[in-house]
């Protein structure tokens, strides 16, 4: 019953059903259903990936041209027919390559969380909710089926900060919540306006593809998705619930919501936003391109500010977003690409950052930079891991952040034929500024914390990580460092699934006569 | 014999009324499962001949798969309010409960005549019979203030609205020289006669539908009336309401519905605008409840933006889930006020580590009410705002939407006092009794998988709008 896909999306939700179900006594039991679970869900993910290559190859191979745009593994049934919903689900390789991410995380943040005492059995339960909502984003084609998976995502997250959380909780779940809700709103006015304007009213994104939107709708349409998706992307200036609501979250939340749920703003802004309205975007690049500047140097000013490690790591997280929204608005093939690869890697960089965040917090019981010092005499794995990436985020050569971001600022540098060169180029010369920025921060917070003289009455009795904790976090630096290393495996399954939406900006830009 | 539902529910009505004359104490337990046996036959009926069109008495009483689908909202709503009050500790001290019984069972029979009627005397008197016999069940809790309180508002508001109804009706009947809800629709011309039996009309149906401005009533009567009442005013009269506003709308005016919108939207936006914000301050929660009703019926009446086919079976699909949702919300909260007599919403803290399901319970339904996905409250209005949308009022679905967001935070704020705020010191497990529970599982199967299976929109529409091919031809 069902295909792989189908599978992807519901195993993790069987498995919150399958940790309902255990008594709630035995916290052991359910740790283990979910790590079994998450670690199924990544064996189905190798699945797919391969099933995906081997298709699409095959497919290149056939036509010649290399290429393997199309949609693979899809699955088509008819729902609500006579509105034009069906539950329609496939992969490309952007979506490959959000579904290994997010598979990566879930399954090192159920490791992390292995000692979540409180209410276990529904934090993981809710978590895997959570997942499957994001897994069924990454997967659809139809556009009600997005929306559903979408905010199947996001509301489990008040639940999860506002019970597991630290701090001023309550109130960051609910702005948390109701920010997020409000850009669906805005989604959903998208969503029914991209509807209704098609010749045939479908919510099938394949085919909303092959029709043109005229100017006039395009030109309001896409900036209500672009904001709409911003949002969650933390588009400056709608990123504010992100440090408050990454600052109280527990640890296994913020790894998925900065690591994961912050990219499906990117996803959906590329995947429904860019793709379907390109003539909009054009309208809209340079307010957006402007406002995804302050968004990158804004995050980084505001993270060298910072004394909790969370919020720390949060507007680094803002900032490294904006790289996202600014490769893609940069409306060129290498922007896009640099913002996927920067979706992935900085996924994984930033859960690793909240993973060791949780860790460091759990031994010395704060999180003010200043109060720590010569941590890394005590906990050196922890140490290693957090400049391993440290250095990742401010962009060392031979580490996925350089990949990523080096895309995203040729791809700014490059420009469009639609907006002054020159203009673009300068904005992406403030925007490398932030490079700088990050490594003052980076450096500066990380030495704090691991260098320096030691306070042995306080921290001298810290013991280094254990071994589910070792696995969680090698388990993400190594991945870092694949990416890094041999960066061209990550490209080759991504850009061919590119060509359509670059294909679709070049057939703006013939109906717009600029070339 | 199309009409074999509307007498069956007679005839359980007469005979539990008189029950009350021979029926000893002892077997009065046995006259909820009578009221709801006779909505279960009825049911069954209607959804044997679902697909059928018929006329009686010359064209007064139509029988359509439209008009089934209404009772079978109707009946279904009936039948989960008296679920609601079967083993209720408070309804055993009621007296007389054969008359409680007997006139609910009656205005369920207002209900189905209001919506097979076609002319404009029988909908006034079916519309009649299904409100004035509530005034007396809101005010049922003999000895309480609030409830006195509700029945006095009621009567006050439910007499004004009717007059202003009758009125209306007169001058149309004045300006068009027939009662035939169809001949008065075609001959409708804009003199400023015309506008004003209109309004007038319309203060009626918002009365009934608790549309702002017309919803003042709606707080104190749900607040002081008994709580089984409450779910019954906030779910079949509610759709009572909406297949009053089915005939003036489709059925007298549906050639002129292009010229409606804008006050359909106007009426909407106000209703949803105001009912979720007052909702944010209330306290108790049947008050909240009443708000949160407003704002739905705001939701419900987008569907008569569009035309005939589009609407119909999205509003009807919509009221089907709102009976369920509701009845959910209803059922913990007449649950919650019979175990420890509380209705604050502030009592809920700590509701999930006492009693998880009924928790889980209210968590889903109310996620449905806010319009959350997989809910089948999302897919409900997601269906009503793609019709604003497709006659270009996407401002329209944008205050819908965004209205959504503020109903989310209020709904939130009972979830956050049963999930987040820890219960106080003593607070202990509660019972539930076997009714209650199937009550809840029923309702909530609707809420979570009306949306999900296709099969009920789909098969809602189907009827409708085969019968209105036919009807059409015809």
């Amino acid at each position: 019953m069902g295909g792989p896909v189908t599978w992807l999306v519901i195993l993790p939700l069987i498995t919150a059903l399958a940790i309902l179900a255990v008594s709630s006594n035995r916290t052991h039991v359910f740790r283990w259903v979910a790590l079994v679970g998450t670690g199924l869900h990544l064996l189905l993910t190798g699945f797919v990936t391969w099933q995906y290559w081997v298709q699409a190859s095959r497919d290149g191979a056939t036509t010649g041209d290399g290429l393997f745009t199309k949609l693979y593994l899809v699955e088509r049934v008819p729902w609500f027919e006579s509105l034009g919903i069906q539950y329609l689900v496939g992969v490309d390789g952007v979506s490959v390559a959000m579904i290994i991410l997010t598979s990566i995380v879930i399954f090192c943040g159920v490791l992390v969380s292995w000692h979540v005492v409180e209410r276990a059995k529904e934090f993981f339960a809710l978590l895997l909710i959570l997942v499957t909502g994001v897994f069924g984003v990454f997967v659809s084609f139809d556009l009600f089926l997005f929306f559903i998976f979408y905010e199947l995502a996001v509301l489990p997250m008040y639940l999860l900060i506002g019970i597991w959380g630290t701090g001023p909780k309550e109130y960051s779940a609910m702005k948390l919540t109701i920010m997020l809700m409000a850009s669906s709103a805005l989604i959903l006015v998208g969503i029914l306006a991209l509807h209704h304007g098609a010749p045939v009213p479908t919510f099938d994104l394949t085919q909303l593809a092959q029709h043109s939107y005229p100017l006039a709708f395009q030109s309001w349409v896409f900036p209500v998705i672009f904001i709409g998706f911003g949002v969650i992307g933390a588009l400056y200036p709608f990123h504010t619930w992100s440090p408050d609501g990454h600052a109280s979250a527990p640890t296994a939340v913020s790894m998925l919501h900065a690591g994961v749920l912050m990219k499906l703003g990117g996803y959906g802004a590329l995947r429904v936003g860019i793709y379907l309205l390109p003539e909009g975007a054009k309208e809209w690049a340079l307010v957006f391109m402007i406002l995804t500047t302050i968004n990158i140097l804004y995050g980084a000013l505001a993270a060298i500010r910072q004394k909790d490690l969370k919020y720390f790591t949060a507007y680094s997280s803002v900032s490294h977003c904006g790289f996202v929204l600014f490769g893609l608005v940069a409306l060129n093939s290498i922007g896009i690409q640099g913002a996927v690869i920067q979706m992935f890697s900085h996924g994984i960089m930033t859960a690793l950052f909240f993973a060791l965040i949780g860790m460091v917090y759990g031994r010395t019981h704060t999180r003010m930079i200043p109060e720590m010092g010569g941590l890394g005499v005590r906990i050196p794995w922890l140490a290693a891991c957090f400049y391993i990436g440290g250095l990742a985020s401010l962009g060392l050569p031979g580490l996925f952040g350089f990949v990523a971001e080096s895309h995203v600022f040729l791809g700014g540098f490059f420009g469009n034929p639609w907006i002054d060169t020159t203009l673009t180029r300068t904005l992406t010369i403030i925007a490398t500024l932030s490079i700088v920025v990050t490594a003052v921060y980076v450096l500066r917070g990380l030495g704090t914390v691991f260098q320096g003289p030691l306070d042995e009455a306080r921290f001298g009795h810290l013991t280094d990580a254990t071994l589910t904790e070792r696995l969680g976090s090698g388990i993400l630096v190594a991945v870092l460092a694949i990416g890094g290393l041999v960066p061209f495996l990550f490209l080759d399954l991504i850009s061919p699934s590119l060509v359509p939406f670059v294909e679709r900006l070049g057939d703006a830009l013939i109906r717009l006569g600029v070339l | 014999m199309y009409y074999l539902p509307e007498l069956v529910i007679v005839a359980a009505g007469f005979f539990v009324l008189i029950s009350d004359l021979f029926m000893p104490k002892h077997h009065r337990k046995y006259l909820p499962p009578l009221s709801l046996g006779a909505a279960a036959i009825a049911i069954g009926l209607l959804l044997a001949n679902v697909n059928v069109a018929a006329e009686y008495l010359g064209g007064r009483f139509v029988i359509s798969p439209l008009t089934t689908w209404f009772k079978i909202i109707f009946l279904l709503g009936g039948a989960f309010t008296v679920l609601l009050t079967w083993n209720s500790k408070r309804f055993e001290r009621i007296t007389a409960p054969g008359e409680f019984f007997s006139i609910l069972l009656f205005t369920q029979v207002g209900m189905m005549c209001l919506i097979s009627s076609t002319d404009l005397a029988s909908l006034y008197i079916s519309l009649e019979l299904s409100t004035i016999p509530l005034f007396a069940l809101a005010a049922w809790k003999r000895g309480d203030k609030y409830s006195g309180e509700a029945g006095i508002k009621y009567v006050l508001y439910g007499a004004l609205a009717s007059a202003l109804l009758l009125y209306g009706f007169g001058l149309l009947y004045a300006s068009s020289g027939s009662l035939d809800l169809r001949v008065v629709g075609d001959t409708f011309t804009a003199t400023p006669l015309a506008w004003i039996a209109l309004a007038l009309v319309i203060s009626g149906v918002g009365f009934k539908l608790t549309l702002t401005p017309f919803h003042f009533w709606a707080a104190d009567v749900y607040q002081g009336a008994p709580t089984p009442v409450t779910a019954y005013l906030s779910v079949a009269s509610k759709a009572a309401g909406l297949a009053f506003m089915f005939q003036i709308f489709f059925g007298m005016f549906g050639a002129q519905l292009a010229e409606w919108q804008w006050l359909i939207a106007a009426l909407a936006t106000a209703s949803m605008t105001v009912g979720n914000l007052i909702a944010i301050i209330q306290r108790n929660i049947k008050r909240f409840m009443a708000f949160s009703s407003i704002s739905q019926a705001g939701y419900l009446i987008m569907g008569f933006i569009g035309p005939y086919p589009e609407g119909a079976p999205a509003m009807l699909f919509y009221m089907l889930i709102f009976a369920f949702t509701n009845m959910a919300v209803f059922g913990v909260i007449m649950w919650y006020d019979d175990e420890t007599g509380r209705t604050d919403i502030n009592d809920y803290h700590g509701l999930s580590k006492t009693n998880p399901v009924l928790a889980l319970v209210m968590l889903l339904a109310l996620f449905s009410l806010a319009g959350v996905p997989p809910m089948a409250g999302f897919v409900g209005k997601f269906f009503l705002f793609s019709i604003a949308a497709k006659a270009g009022m996407h401002w329209l679905v944008a205050v819908a939407a965004i209205n959504s967001t503020i109903s989310l935070f209020y709904y939130l704020r009972i979830v956050r006092a049963m999930y987040i705020e820890t219960p106080t010191e003593g607070q202990r497990r509660l019972p539930v009794s076997p009714v209650m529970q199937t009550t809840l599982a029923v309702t909530t199967a609707g809420v979570i998988f009306l949306g999900v299976i296709p099969l009920f929109y789909n098969l809602i529409e189907r009827h409708l709008t085969d019968w209105l091919r036919w009807f059409a031809g015809w």
